[in-house]
């Protein structure tokens, strides 16, 4: 049986190209002091995500939050290997573009669905920053 | 975003991979928030430069840039750091975040700034001049530059800082906008302000209601002092996320209320009286003990007038032996001071002049529990805001004269 292919099309925010599983939320995420820098595991008190580890993982989610030091603890992540290799966002935001943009993360937001609702987590996700193309192979 | 044919090159690499970076950084966030070009600059104060909030990553991603030829083509200064380069060990800072400190501030000045470490810039040098288009970090000199010099700012982290000192370049955006610049609301003061305290109240007051809204203020008296510019900007930025207010009368873009709003009406209107101060003074002086132990004068950083405050309160006084007295300045502000006397005064009282560091950006939930200390007395609102939540010490909060009481008699009063 083929399993259903969903294209969703945004705009870039950081080039790149990459693919994996998703990791789904509809909230923003913190990187300073809401995610274990040395794990990947999301580490905020009551966040949907909390325990769940993000690392190589595609990352959608709502935006980014809190201090401008979250940009450099994405940074440390893509050096430690506990990075996600992708982020789709529902609104772009400084901390985590720049984070993205110093780590070479690729980032793709102002999606024509809200990507947090129509991709769920395990879903395989194909994307292409550079011409903002997101492809998503249902679980 | 439309570049011109030289940021265009810079974009491709063609000055060296540093600058490329740089500018990814710059358009990437200029695209993300609609801005069209991006604008000269000439004036950078970098945020970020405590290893206190670059930590080992961000420390690395500075060095990184400089190993690849990074160099500074604008003005650079920078904020304070986690660190006193004299009296580190005796004031109770760990040793890692010396050495730490001493890498990101060598890479800092190894691409040009001048590491003043202080968040003062404007007067230790870094003056900016009404209408100029600059990129600052530290959220209470963004807001003293966009409404008291009336510069354009945005509120920069430390790698968009950095990216504008490497490029010469910033997004055209937010408040270097004039239609963004202009007041949302307004709040009228309607209790005679006394000293920089109650400008720090009124601006943890304003703070809370605005969220990243600018205020306009009327009633203020017409002489301020810089010292109740600075508190009140430092207030503004730490309760709420301000980037600038407009006091009717005072600041250069409000000459008018009508002018302050740009001829549009304020969303509301709120007045602040002897009863709404009162209610803010409540809330930031919380601890209910007479228990002091440490004190801390200069946030932001003590100007030598400050400086002069606290000796003459200290002279041929002491302080008390359970108290540990910081004043917290600028090196350029210690030299002064030392020349007029007034940091041998309040040394010989028995407090500590502490440079290009301060509790917020030192790392004081180390520094507390090695020294015992359990709660933070102040008379700055900022401070008093972050003490309880960033390093879990309970704030006793009053103006200059009762906090120095407080240092020599040891208890709260």
């Amino acid at each position: 049986m083929r399993s259903p292919k969903l294209v969703l099309q945004g705009r870039k925010i950081v080039k790149g190209k990459a693919s994996g599983e998703a990791v789904v939320t509809s909230e923003a995420i913190s990187f300073n002091g809401g995610v274990d820098n040395m794990t990947g595991i999301v580490t905020e008190p009551g966040h949907e995500l909390e325990g769940v580890n993000i690392s190589g993982k595609v990352l959608v989610f709502l935006t980014g939050k809190g201090s401008t030091g979250g940009s450099y603890k994405i940074y440390d992540m893509v050096s430690r290997g506990t990075a996600p290799v992708a982020f789709i966002q529902v609104n772009p935001e400084p901390i985590t573009t720049i984070g993205a943009i110093i780590g070479n993360i690729p980032v793709v937001a102002g999606l024509n669905e809200n990507p947090t609702t129509v991709i769920a987590t395990g879903d395989f996700v194909e994307l292409d920053a550079d011409t903002g193309k997101v492809e998503v192979t249902k679980k | 975003m439309l570049l011109t044919d030289e940021e265009t090159k810079m974009l491709n690499g063609d000055n060296g991979p540093a600058v490329r970076k740089a500018m990814e950084i710059l358009v990437a966030l200029g695209e993300s928030f609609g801005a069209e070009r991006l604008v000269p600059v000439n004036n950078v104060h970098m945020a970020g430069s405590s290893v206190l909030v670059a930590e080992e990553a961000g420390t690395r991603f500075v060095e990184d840039i400089r190993n690849l030829g990074g160099k500074f083509v604008t003005r650079v200064t920078t904020n304070p750091t986690a660190v006193d380069p004299s009296q580190w060990k005796e004031i109770g800072i760990p040793e890692s975040d010396t050495a730490l400190q001493v890498r990101l501030t060598g890479a800092y000045a190894g691409m040009g700034a001048n590491t003043c470490n202080t968040c003062i810039p404007y007067l230790v040098g870094n003056m900016p001049r009404f209408g100029e288009h600059m990129a600052w970090g530290e959220s209470s000199a963004v807001v003293f530059a966009n409404s008291v010099c009336g510069a354009r700012t945005n509120r920069e982290g430390g790698p968009s800082a950095l990216a504008t000192a490497l490029t010469g370049r910033t997004p055209e955006y937010g408040f270097h906008l004039t239609e963004n610049r202009y007041g949302n609301f307004l709040i009228k003061v309607e209790t005679p302000m006394r000293d920089m305290t109650d400008y720090g109240t009124l601006g943890y007051f304003a703070g809370k209601i605005a969220g990243q809204d600018t205020p306009v203020f009327v009633g203020l008296p017409n002489n301020p002092t810089l010292e109740d510019l600075k508190a009140l900007s430092a207030a503004l930025a730490a309760s709420g996320a301000v980037s600038m207010f407009h006091a009717v009368g005072v600041t250069p873009e409000a000459p008018t209320v009508e002018a302050a709003f740009g001829d549009r009406t304020p969303a509301k209107t709120l007045v602040y009286g002897v009863e709404e101060r009162t209610q803010c003074e409540n809330a930031l002086n919380k601890e209910p003990s007479d228990h002091v132990d440490w004190i801390l004068v200069g946030c932001p950083n003590a100007s030598v007038q400050e400086m002069r405050e606290v000796a003459e309160a200290l002279e041929g006084k002491k302080v008390h032996k359970d108290v540990s007295l910081w004043v917290t300045t600028a090196g350029a502000m210690y030299a002064m001071a030392d020349q007029m006397g007034y940091v041998d005064t309040i040394k010989k009282a028995g407090g500590v002049v502490v440079r290009e560091t301060c509790p917020f950006l030192a790392r004081s939930r180390v520094i507390a529990p090695n020294k015992g200390y359990k709660t933070l007395t102040t008379n700055s609102a900022k401070m008093a805001f972050y003490a309880p939540g960033q390093f879990g010490l309970p704030a006793h909060y009053g103006n200059l004269s009762r906090v120095m009481q407080a240092a020599i008699d040891g208890v709260w009063r």
